[in-house]
């Protein structure tokens, strides 16, 4: 009996054993190995010394304010529109939802290849406007950081939507008319109800993106030229590139805690502005 | 309904408009141009299928269509497995809930971080780069999506379900194979077919852990972008916006009200 009883509890956990292990074997064991590789050979400031120090703490800190500048705009354009999606759109709010959805499936390297197409000096864009006669000479968007940023702010925008969608369609509209019916303007009751109302939705969909775009790096090299560099594309020139993984690993290592701290300081912040609607 | 004016401040059709604008003009404008006679610089110089045909006959896109599809089923596969097994867990100890926590970082940290850790254990332990490579690391990718959503559903089973399929003489195997895999089948479908999406999409991963010999639709593509523009690349990104489409279509009409986040 005892023994049945011990095989009946063992053998479902060898059912749950592969996926823990596999977790564990390529994924966390992965991660601790970056740290261990970080350490192995020449330290990281020996490749430090071509570039000067200076140039790889101003490639973190330009990574953060790009992930920054991004997450804000797609938290900004995207709050609108979930609203509108939740309040107005009625009937159509599923196949708008829809339509929002569609192009985050289908893969960035095809809209990468898109957007080129649109701001290329030849583009639709420059074509346009010179037909319009609005320029005269062509603008050269493309292989700059205003591409980068379009092209960000782009892909990421669906990641916005989906969270704060999610949490508008829950929020008490009653909160809302109360706050307006007692004599708040429009302008005070978005500040003090409902931002700090939907902040968990603003919390998740700023993370969605501020993470991501932080080691973003095929948007950068396509769009952005060879000019500005990012994290993501310093981590993947160096971790390829022969005799350079250790620096490359040690450069993921030393972001990573930069953007783990950044993170942790903003989620901190906008923890501090929400309120719950169980009042 | 005043609070509906007041909110048309700064939510109105016309900005509405502009996003979905700005979301797909890039799309339609590359759909448009694989049909164009001429090549990229020029403007549009009349229609044909001919970049089509060129992308049939080419033998390069067949080999890496086969590759994507090998992998982003084998991914399925694997990380549906794995999760299965883990509900098996699941099912029988009450403090699994806290292990569910060691799956939930996948979602959240940045792949590059963890491509280059792959990359850094494939090498540590001399595995050559490739296709198994390929799957391991979209596997890792899957099951951060596949057990979070199977565990969600398992939560949302009647526990009184499984006390009286017990109950009522069914050993615990198979209570598992006839009454929870079958309340599980949604969620399976709808995990299965994200990763293979989300496989069949993945440039970071696939460009980390490729190697020089796998070669997988995206890839291909990045390949392409490099050698400079040609309308070959519209045409199977036309093709691709088509049948990704597609594979959306039927996830969101499986379920439209549950979602990922």
């Amino acid at each position: 009996m005892d023994l049945k009883k011990r095989s009946a509890y063992y053998k479902p956990f060898f059912f749950g054993v592969p996926s823990l292990m596999w977790q564990i074997l390529f994924f966390y064991i992965p991660l601790l190995c970056v740290v261990v590789l970080s350490f192995s050979g020449p330290t990281l400031f020996a490749y430090f010394k071509p570039f000067g120090e200076a140039q790889y703490i101003r490639i973190i800190m330009r990574s953060l304010l790009l992930a920054l500048f991004n997450g804000v705009v797609c938290t900004v354009i995207a709050y609108p529109l979930a609203y509108f999606l939740v309040f107005k759109a009625e009937r159509l709010k599923n196949l708008l939802l829809f339509l929002i959805i569609l192009p985050f499936w289908n893969s960035f390297l095809l809209h990468i290849s898109a957007w080129i197409f649109v701001l290329d000096r030849h583009g639709v864009l420059n074509n346009i406007l010179m037909w319009l006669g609005m320029i005269h000479e062509p603008l050269h968007v493309l292989n700059s950081v205003t591409a980068v940023c379009i092209m960000m702010v782009y892909f990421y925008l669906p990641f916005v939507v989906l969270p704060l969608y999610a949490t508008l369609e829950r929020l008490e509209v009653r909160l809302i008319e109360s706050s307006l019916d007692l004599g708040a303007t429009w302008w005070q009751t978005v500040r003090k109800v409902l931002i700090p109302l939907t902040m968990p939705g603003i919390r998740s969909g700023f993370f969605l993106v501020f993470i991501p775009s932080f080691g973003e790096f095929a948007i950068p090299e396509f769009m952005g030229g060879d000019k500005e560099m990012y994290v993501g594309s310093v981590v993947s020139r160096l971790v390829l590139g022969t005799q350079t993984a250790g620096a490359g690993a040690a450069y993921t290592v030393v972001s990573s805690l930069a953007l783990i701290v950044v993170s942790g300081g903003i989620y901190w912040a906008l923890s501090r502005k929400a309120i719950s609607s169980e009042l | 309904m005043r609070t509906h004016n007041i909110f048309a401040r700064f939510s109105n059709l016309l900005f509405v408009l502009l996003i979905y604008a700005f979301l797909y003009i890039p799309l339609v404008v590359l759909v448009l141009f694989s049909f164009n006679k001429a090549q990229f610089p020029a403007p549009w110089n009349g229609y044909t299928l001919f970049w089509y045909q060129e992308l049939w006959q080419s033998t390069h896109v067949w080999l890496a269509f086969y590759t994507s599809c090998v992998v982003a089923t084998s991914a399925v596969v694997i990380s549906l497995l794995l999760g299965i097994g883990l509900m098996l867990y699941c099912m029988h100890s009450k403090r699994v809930a806290h292990l569910m926590n060691l799956f939930y970082v996948n979602l959240v940290i940045p792949e590059v971080v963890l491509s280059v850790g792959l990359l850094s254990l494939f090498a540590l332990c001399s595995i050559p780069l490739g296709i198994p490579t390929l799957i391991i690391s979209h596997t890792v990718l899957g099951v951060g999506y596949v057990v979070p959503i199977l565990y969600v559903r398992f939560k949302s089973i009647d526990q009184r379900l499984i006390e009286s399929s017990l109950d009522l003489g069914a050993t615990t195997t198979q209570t598992f194979l006839r009454i929870i895999l079958p309340l599980l089948r949604p969620s399976l479908v709808m995990g299965g077919l994200l990763v293979f999406i989300l496989s069949f999409d993945d440039f970071v991963l696939s460009y980390f852990c490729a190697g020089s010999t796998a070669q997988t639709l995206s890839l291909y593509i990045l390949s392409m972008l490099r050698s400079g523009i040609s309308p070959v690349v519209n045409a199977l990104s036309a093709i691709l916006l088509l049948l990704s489409s597609c594979l959306v279509l039927i996830f969101c009409s499986l379920s439209i009200r549950s979602r990922l986040f």
